[in-house]
């Protein structure tokens, strides 16, 4: 097993925006190994989507490389990247991005129906109940509260128990009692199921939770702390 | 407010231009259907103006008899103490048997009295002015010259006549001397028509009265232009069935207008409030959206006036073949478009835009203020009230049925239109129910018979259940229609073949050569069927001799044929009494039958009386027909005889003996007619022939179907695509949750897939209703025939499926464009 999950090497993210060149990312390189939370921090701008992105095979570097469990994400067509999707990664959004149509249950179950996965209901079911919502099944998403749809897209992430979970702002629209609440899940997420988490983050609370910090500034990489988070 | 329309309209509508122009399309689409058949169906009737009117100018009184006029009765009017001026006239057909282009062409031929009139007619001769009595004149249109000759076909006879010289006259006429005319037509002694111009003594109608009261019976004194006004109401029928039918390509569109709008209105409510909270009044809002629907009115308007001129000449083709072998000779005119067509075009498309847009518009209107603050909302709300709609869809359905039971209003089938519209509604107000019920119930069934992308498309429809009702509601009145208008033709055509099937009795049929049509009955010599009765493969003939005439004011054919002979396979079917004791009294008695058409038209039944020029007779029996619709007035040939002596028949029936071979026999019959030119054909020919016309005569309803269908499957490609754009973000996140490019198309696909599914289903049943409707309340007013009900299966699912991948392939487009999103770009957040 390698020792590494995600390694960005010399990674480069160029966007054309009214023509002007923006370099999302310059030449960032960096290694997570499996089973850790790694915060990532930043001014807005700074590349923290883009990295997100990049290490969930949603996007590809303009130079440099990704490689997901060993996967050079540039070596794969759009069915290949679909697959590396489907069994390693989950995303969890700022804003919830739930299917305001389907049930609870249906939006959890959901990743496991696209990849054909059997018993979805019941993993669907398990998964909600690991982030005790047991017995919403049948709610609609506008039925719950701001925290309770996180939750719900949080065990949409972890349905297909994938090895990376990657969260952009999670809690940046949750009230702060919320948001430690949702911190402390991922947190046990991590511990109890292996689960690397990498996460988007504004809040100074986050710090408490994470195994490393990753400072990002015009798309480089400004500084790196580790910390003891028991 | 210019600037308020720039805004909220213009510059949307910029930034979609693909469902713009679907849109614009749709709107032209329907105006041009209207709009050719208008222009093809004046262009098939204007030509009735007949050829001796054109030849002549108009008279003001013409005086006609069945059969033709005795040529005393001229003597006797020439005779009377009154200034009248008259011109003699006999009418007939040639059908031009040389070769060239016009090879086939049957054009009318016009016996003058060349010597009082052919210098007023402006007919030039090598001879001088005074043309000799042999020749034929040709009108320029058939691009000969003095000298020339011309092949042509009189009644059964081919010859060749030597051109006298060549007339200044639109289109193609042959004139001959009367002389010549009556023997070559083989009418001695009769003219067809006397043209009187009275003097101003008196007014018109009274010199009708009085002229009419010295002429001896059997003869008419009408006045002029009387038989281009029957022929006109005859007609009428005919043609407006085509143009309801015409229409509903156009409610099709207003669907789509419909749909087309509230999109408009849904996403930009944020943009309404803020508008009127900087202080846009409620009446400029209205007015900005009505007027986005106006701007479609107009460039469909003119867009659609163009197409439906291209239209136009197709359809005038299809139209001038039905109206031949429906109801009468018909030469078209030329189409033509003016001031008056583009005031329709226009006036369609933006009515019917507006007309549409208004409902969404008010929505618009009533946008308050304080949705500036709320987020842009990209579904419907759910203002759909089922459980009210479908009540009120119960109440439109039995409002249809009481219009349904209402008779003819002047011949025409207007509680038969209603009943349809009423139904349409019902169903419109019936389908929201029925796409929720259906999406609801199946979710799961879905999952398993389409994954995980169907039951997804289906949550999404039954989401944005208004829109999906609209697009619902469109397509399923376009197939509606084509299934009704299958059913209909279906069971004609079955009922059709059957009424053949105890009609035509005997093995071999015989008409002069050339094309048919309703009211030219050319004759054969009377020696002929003589001939043919003697040789030894013939068991019987029958003589049928039929007239064009007038019958209360609207054309009708006298006929009569040998009952006896006809007696020998059975033969016509009665709705009722017995048929073989109404052929038994039919040879004896002072009585005619009369054909279903006629008896509707004119109100008759058993034991009611016919009154002909000659007399009045008792009608002892109703039957079935399916000829024409010109209707039919039968009495036994030796009835007929004794008024009008005329013995050459029109048509021939030849019954085989027993055991004789019938090719044989054909060929036999065949041989018996040489030097005539005529027409044999074997009964089973005659069937296939008679099909064939019926299938031409249907072709056209086929083609407006075809454009319903069209219109409502672009409808489908643009409000899908509007569906694309606005669940952006949501296509995007499944891509995020491991969808593959696949099966974001598939969701697409099985969107329309379910449209087209839902569409079918409603359609079907609706167009059910609607085949009622047709069969036996419509068509049965209009042309006055009992349909039998029949299934025409195959048909229908050949149809059915065609629309159904139609619809699918509608969703490629826009599937495409759903899996081009950048699903980065669409999940972007704030
Ligand atoms: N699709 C894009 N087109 C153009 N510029 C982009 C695009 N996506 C991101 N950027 C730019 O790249 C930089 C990094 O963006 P992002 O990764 O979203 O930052 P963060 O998530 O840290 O706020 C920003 O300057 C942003 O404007
Ligand atoms: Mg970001």
């Amino acid at each position: 097993m390698d020792t590494i999950l995600i390694r960005f090497e010399r990674v480069s993210k160029d966007y054309l925006a009214d023509g002007e060149p923006v370099h999302a990312l310059r030449e960032l390189s960096l290694d997570v190994a499996p089973g850790q939370f790694v915060a990532l921090m930043g001014r807005s701008g700074c590349g923290k989507s883009t990295l997100l992105n990049m290490a969930g095979a949603m996007d590809l570097p303009s130079s440099g490389r990704v490689l997901l469990d060993g996967q050079d994400t540039l070596h794969l067509d759009d069915a290949g990247l679909t697959k590396l999707r489907r069994e390693k990664v989950g995303f969890v959004f700022q804003s919830f991005q739930l299917l305001a149509n389907l049930t609870v249950a249906e939006n959890v179950e959901l990743p496991l129906l696209l990849a054909g996965g059997a018993s979805a209901r019941e993993r669907a079911r398990e998964a909600l109940g690991w982030v005790e919502l047991d017995g919403y099944e049948a709610r609609l998403p506008h039925q719950l509260s701001g925290g309770q749809m996180q939750r719900v897209a949080i065990a949409r992430a972890v349905v297909h128990a994938p090895k990376l979970l990657l969260a952009d702002e999670p809690i940046g629209n949750l009230d702060t009692a919320t948001g430690d609440l949702i911190l402390k899940l991922l947190r046990r997420i991590v511990t109890e199921r292996g689960t690397t988490i990498l996460m988007a983050t504004h809040s100074p609370e986050s710090v408490v939770v994470c195994d490393q910090i990753v400072r990002l500034r015009d798309g480089r990489i400004e500084a790196v702390e580790t910390r003891d988070a028991r | 407010m210019l600037r308020l329309f720039a805004r909220l309209i213009l510059r949307p509508l910029k930034s979609e231009p693909a469902r713009a122009l679907l849109t614009a399309f749709a709107v032209a689409l329907g105006v041009a259907v209207v709009l050719a058949i208008d222009l093809a169906g004046e262009a098939a009737a204007g030509s009735f103006r007949s050829s001796v009117e054109t030849l002549t100018g108009d008279a003001d009184l013409e005086i006609t008899a069945v059969g033709g006029i005795p040529e005393a009765v001229y003597g006797q009017l020439a005779t009377l103490p009154v200034a009248l001026r008259l011109k003699v006239r006999l009418e007939d057909y040639a059908t031009l048997s040389g070769g060239g282009p016009d090879k086939g062409a049957v054009v009318p031929l016009i016996g003058i009295d060349v010597v009082a009139d052919a210098l007023e007619l402006g007919i030039t001769s090598e001879a001088g002015p005074v043309p000799d009595k042999d020749s034929v004149w040709v009108s320029e249109g058939l691009g000969l010259k003095a000298g020339d000759s011309i092949a042509l076909q009189i009644q059964d006879q081919p010859g060749t006549y030597r051109v006298g010289g060549v007339f200044k006259q639109k289109g193609k006429i042959i004139v001959a001397d009367i002389g010549l005319a009556q023997r070559l037509v083989r009418r001695p002694g009769r003219l067809d028509r006397i043209l009187v111009w009275v003097p101003p003594a008196r007014t018109v109608d009274e010199w009708q009265q009085q002229l009419q009261q010295q002429m001896p019976a059997g003869v008419t004194v009408a006045l002029q232009g009387a038989r281009t006004q029957e022929n006109r109401r005859m007609l009428e029928a005919f043609r407006w069935n085509l143009r309801v039918l015409s229409y509903i390509a156009l409610v099709v569109g207003a669907f789509l207008i419909y749909n087309t709008i509230s999109v408009s209105v849904v996403r930009r409510r944020s943009e309404i409030g803020i508008l009127r909270a900087l202080g846009a009044t409620r009446g400029a809002i209205l007015a900005a959206f009505l007027g986005e629907a106006a701007v479609f009115g107009v460039v469909g308007g003119a867009v659609g006036l163009l197409l439906g001129r291209v239209m136009a000449e197709g359809a005038v083709q299809l139209l001038g073949a039905t109206v031949e072998s429906l109801y009468v000779s018909s030469r078209p005119a030329a189409i033509e478009i003016n001031a008056v067509s583009a005031l329709l075009a226009f006036t369609i498309g933006i009515s019917i835009s507006v007309l549409s847009a208004w409902s969404p518009a008010r929505e618009a209107a009533g946008v308050p203020p304080t949705e500036a603050m709320a987020r842009g909302r990209s579904d419907y709300l759910a203002r759909v009230h089922q459980r009210r709609d479908l009540l009120l869809a119960v109440v439109l359905a039995v409002l249809a049925f009481v219009a349904s039971q209402q008779p003819p209003v002047a011949g025409k089938p207007f509680g038969g239109y209603a009943a349809a519209l009423l139904l349409i509604g019902a169903g419109a107000m019936a389908i929201p129910a029925m796409v929720d019920g259906i999406n609801r119930l199946s979710s799961r069934l879905l999952l398993r018979l389409g994954g995980v992308e169907a039951m997804l498309a289906s949550r999404s429809l039954s989401a944005s259940l208004r829109r999906t009702s609209v697009l619902v509601g469109a397509l399923a009145t376009a197939i509606a229609m084509m299934v009704s208008v299958g059913i209909m033709v279906g069971s004609f055509r079955q009922t059709v073949l059957i009424w053949m099937d105890n009609q035509l009795k005997a093995d071999i049929y015989l008409r002069p050569a050339g094309t048919a049509s309703a009211d030219r009955f050319p004759t054969f010599d009377a020696a002929l069927p003589d001939r043919i009765a003697a040789l030894p493969e013939v068991r019987a003939v029958d003589r049928f001799r039929a007239y064009p005439i007038s019958y209360n004011g609207l054309p009708a054919t006298l006929a009569g044929g040998e009952t006896q002979v006809v007696e020998l396979g059975g033969g016509a079917q009665f709705m009722s009494g017995d048929r073989a004791s109404i052929m038994r009294r039919l040879p004896t008695c002072r009585c005619v039958i009369i054909s279903e058409p006629f008896a509707n038209k004119h109100h008759l039944t058993t034991g009611d009386s016919v009154t002909l020029p000659f007399g009045r007779f008792e009608i002892i029996g109703v039957y079935y027909d399916y000829a024409n619709e010109r209707g039919y007035i039968i009495m036994d040939r030796r009835t007929l005889l004794k008024y009008l002596p005329d013995p050459a028949p029109s048509n021939l029936a030849v019954w085989v003996k027993p055991g004789v071979d019938l090719d044989q026999a054909k060929l036999a019959v065949e041989r018996a007619a040489q030097g005539s030119n005529v027409a044999v054909f074997a009964n089973r020919s005659l069937r296939v022939e008679a099909i064939k016309i019926f299938d031409r005569t249907f072709a056209i309803t086929y083609a407006l179907e075809a454009v319903a269908i069209i219109v409502a499957v672009m409808g489908i490609a643009g409000a899908l695509l509007a569906l694309v754009i606005d669940r952006k973000r949501e296509l995007g996140l499944l891509r995020f949750l491991g969808a593959t490019t696949g099966q974001v198309r598939k969701l697409i696909l099985c969107e329309a897939g379910l449209l087209g599914l839902l569409a079918n289903v409603a359609g079907f049943l609706l167009g059910l209703a609607l085949s009622l409707i047709l069969v036996f309340v419509i068509n049965k007013q209009s042309f006055g025939w009992t349909i039998q009900f029949h299934w025409p299966v195959a048909v229908l699912t050949g149809a059915l499926s065609l629309v159904y991948v139609a619809t699918l392939l509608a969703g490629l487009y826009p599937a495409h464009i759903a899996t081009r999103l950048n699903p980065i770009e669409v999940v972007h957040e704030e």
